[in-house]
């Protein structure tokens, strides 16, 4: 069976297009979606209204999460003044255009997703503000696939759209109650695991205005990671003329992070 | 240099003076006296431990607190935790203990805990009442090691101290590695192999849970050695009964 996942679509209604044709192309059997529908780009309700007429399986993002619960998070979601500033006031425009039907739709999603040893997340199993960047400490980054029983963890919310393998891991521990004198040592030996990040597919951070998603085939667990050409200029262009920060259409057409990066990316929000 | 590490003293008072004149018989002195949480219980007690607290009689060392899952639940009961609602303690107690709890400890008490630290650093050392992820946490010797190495790593911590089992013990992980693969859409695969540095998470016992019996730990940081003890204190001193 191939899967295709997608995920942090950000309300670009071109880039998710140019995606769901090219998935189509690649037979895709089945497609699930890691959240962060809306946020930054121009078309949110498009966006969702799309994901919904085609039933395809979503599991809830740190923005879609924000736009239902309000902007509560810690500073961590910012890392300068500046990019606060410009975080707000794409919160707040989407807040204003997203049709009631969207935000609840947005607010009843799931945290996770599961299919068979598959689990699907937007962030991390803990949280979908946390980064599992692809140079994150390999044991931490276990302990976020075992967190949930699953073999492979399907993420986002980089947008860096990576495949990382995790093999031969073994720890030596040694165990001593107050209550006795005895140790007890024991050798524990790691599962092959894999995390893999989907990218974005409605604002890339790759260095490059492509969009990105994977397509996972379950019979060989084969993955591929897919870069997809759309008319980014349209978005560009719908971004200015909405009257949200002409930043978002720059760092959209540069496919780059524009100071939006946090000191702690492993940094867990305490609402 | 010698700390003393108490936890879940659950304004049993009886159990906490026990333990301070504990400390009192010690050859050396204690520089530093920490309480990882669960200070307070469900007891109107709990207001004169809470006095005790901040106002330490002579020979004893400022104690530094921190919270709780007790103090977090009074937080969320008035409104200042990090859930609207004490929803851990209603699901652990039932909704009458939402009730005890408010009419047991005061709006003063509230105030301090308040004030409390969510836990502290000190060296290569995180003391804290659950982990690093949260008070409720409960690290036990049964914790899987790769979850008791992501508690460490995440405060980049050699040694972790917590309370919330209750339990005491020594979890040492003392090697490790692991061989990661990644491939990104651009440039060849990375792989590297990571070892993992020996770290520990010690849990420090319980001073107020078990009538007659306090437990707490001893840590010195230059030498690096942990030392378990238990107090027995009351009336049925050395032959009080384990279950309560």
């Amino acid at each position: 069976m191939k899967l295709a996942v997608i995920s942090c679509i950000h309300g670009n209604y071109e880039a998710l297009n140019a995606v769901l044709s090219d998935i189509d192309q690649q037979k895709a059997d089945q497609i699930y979606c890691l959240g962060d529908l809306v946020g930054y780009g121009p078309h949110p309700n498009a966006v969702v209204e799309m994901i919904r007429s085609l039933d395809i399986p979503t599991c809830q993002g740190c923005w879609d999460e924000d736009i239902v619960e309000g902007l509560n998070s810690c500073e961590c979601s910012y890392p300068s003044v500046l990019a606060e500033k410009r975080g707000r006031l794409a919160h707040e425009w989407t807040q204003q255009t997203l049709h009631p039907e969207v935000r609840e739709y947005l607010a009843q999603l799931p945290l996770s997703l599961r299919y068979e040893t598959l689990c699907f997340v937007h962030g991390s199993p803990h949280s979908q503000h946390e980064y599992l960047l692809p140079e994150m400490d390999a044991f931490v980054a276990l302990e976020r696939v075992l967190a949930t029983g699953a073999d492979v963890l399907f993420c986002g919310h980089t947008h860096l759209p990576y495949v990382r393998q995790l093999e031969s891991g073994q720890l030596q521990i040694r165990v001593q109650s107050g209550d006795t004198d005895s140790a007890k040592t024991t050798e524990f030996t790691a599962p092959l695991r894999r995390i893999v990040n989907a990218g974005s597919v409605g604002e890339p951070r790759h260095g490059r205005p492509n969009a990105t998603y994977v397509i996972y085939d379950t019979d060989t667990a084969q993955v591929t990671l897919r870069e997809v050409e759309y008319d980014y200029r349209k978005t560009c262009a719908d971004i200015v003329a909405k009257g949200l920060p002409p930043i978002f259409a720059w760092r959209l057409a540069h496919g780059l992070e524009f100071a939006e990066r946090a000191d702690d990316p492993t940094h867990v929000c305490e609402r | 240099m010698l700390w003393a590490i108490l936890s879940g003293i659950e304004g049993n008072l009886p159990a906490y003076d026990a333990v301070l004149a504990d400390l009192r018989r010690l050859r050396q002195p204690v520089e530093a006296l920490y309480v990882l949480g669960d200070v307070i219980a469900p007891t109107v007690e709990s207001v004169a431990l809470v006095e005790r607290l901040r106002s330490p009689q002579h020979p004893h060392p400022q104690p530094q607190v921190c919270q709780g899952w007790w103090e977090e639940q009074l937080l969320c009961l008035y409104g200042l935790g990090r859930t609207a609602e004490p929803t851990e303690l209603i699901e652990r107690y039932g909704a009458a203990m939402v009730k005890t709890l408010w009419e047991a400890v005061p709006r003063s008490v509230v105030e301090w805990v308040r004030s409390l630290d969510f836990g502290f650093f000190e060296l290569d050392c995180l003391l804290i009442h659950g982990s690093s992820v949260s008070v409720s946490d409960e690290l036990t010797p049964d914790t899987p090691p790769v979850q008791m190495l992501d508690r460490l790593m995440r405060m980049d911590a050699n040694l972790l101290f917590c309370g919330r089992s209750g339990l005491t013990f020594q979890y040492a992980l003392q090697q490790g590695s692991i061989t990661s693969t990644v491939v990104a859409l651009d440039g060849p695969a990375e792989r590297h192999t990571v070892t993992v540095r020996p770290r520990q998470v010690v849990g420090v016992g319980n001073v107020g849970r078990i009538p007659g019996q306090a437990t707490y730990t001893l840590y010195n940081p230059y030498s690096n050695i942990v030392e378990f003890k238990t107090v027995r204190y009351g009336s049925g001193r050395g032959f009080q009964s384990r279950t309560t």
